[in-house]
């Protein structure tokens, strides 16, 4: 599990790193030590699976049902304009059209890798 | 159940190793059907899967935060996330790695929320009582990790990942979200900042 291989490390380390190095990974070891992990036995683990996945899937649910009611009532108001005032819809195309260029055209944040 | 066999790898003989070489190759079969299975839905897969990287991760999360609890907290969080995350899993790298690029980023997450004094207070706390429970079992503290504690994590991290861990730079750039050359310099000036802070420490 754990590689724990410098030799293999894609560099050369010197004396005085290499020195560094031990005495990170005994610093480091000496924390295992002091801090002995005990791993819950496999019913903790699957009551917690079971329980993550009931949470999950309720959540799906409630996005699915949200998603679904906030279409119906945009498109509700859409039917409804068209219907009764088409002319004030097509405005509304219209100056869609006209700020779309605006909203593609902004500039966007750059991801730095730092 | 054979992960446990190698957790502590370095202190093995040549001939351990060989044969623990031999269980490694049928834990990671055993692995790729749990990872097959787990992803096809399989609950007890799942959770096999999570025993059997729990230690492995607790651990990790230890030696990057310094700080039991929070260490204790994102485990749980990392866990929640692989469960949620299960499907996108590609196994292009072991699982174990998997789990460290998620433990990973939630922490960075975790620590970009927080104001650095708030860090640095809970930094100096979680010490301070590690420090305790090591003159209490009259072991001796290591100051390494004062002087790790001292460094961001951000420089930590790699360190850990590096000459720990021994993972490549590359594979460190892909669980951190950064540039393989970004990695290589904060690892390589790092290292030399704890070489400086230890020998400080010592002429004190």
């Amino acid at each position: 599990m754990k590689k724990n291989d410098s030799k293999n490390s894609d560099i050369k380390l010197d004396d005085e790193d290499e020195l560094t190095v031990n005495q990170l990974i005994d610093g480091l070891e000496k924390l295992d030590e002091w801090n002995p992990v005990s791993t819950p036995n496999l019913q903790w683990f699957q009551a917690n699976v079971e329980l993550e996945k009931k949470r999950i899937r309720k959540k799906q649910w409630k996005d699915l049902l949200t998603f679904i009611s906030v279409a119906v009532l945009a498109l509700s108001v859409v039917i409804a304009v068209v219907y009764r005032q088409p002319i004030l819809f097509l405005y509304f195309q219209l100056v869609g059209i006209i700020l779309l260029p605006l909203a593609l055209n902004k500039t966007r944040k750059k991801v730095s890798n730092e | 159940m054979y992960f446990f066999y190698f957790e502590n790898e370095r202190s093995l003989l040549v001939n351990r190793i060989t044969y623990k070489s031999l269980l490694y190759g049928v834990d990671l079969m055993d692995e790729q059907d749990l990872i097959r299975k787990a992803k096809k839905g399989d609950t007890l897969a799942l959770s096999k899967l999570l025993q059997q990287n729990y230690s492995f991760l607790v651990k990790y999360l230890m030696k990057i935060t310094l700080h039991p609890q929070i260490a204790e907290d994102l485990t749980q969080e990392t866990m929640m996330k692989c469960i949620e995350k299960i499907q996108l899993y590609n196994g292009e790298s072991k699982f174990s790695s998997w789990l460290i690029t998620i433990a990973t980023n939630l922490y960075i997450d975790q620590q970009r929320r927080k104001k650095r004094e708030k860090k640095w207070l809970e930094q100096e706390q979680a010490l301070r009582k590690m420090k305790w429970n090591a003159t209490n079992r009259n072991e001796e503290w290591n100051d390494v990790l004062d002087v790790l504690a001292q460094i961001n994590e951000e420089i930590r991290m790699p360190i850990v990942l590096k000459h720990y861990y021994g993972y490549s730079y590359k594979e460190i750039g892909k669980m951190m979200g950064i540039a393989e050359g970004t990695v290589k310099s904060r690892v390589s000036k790092g290292l030399k900042n704890v070489r400086e802070e230890l020998a400080g420490i010592e002429e004190e």
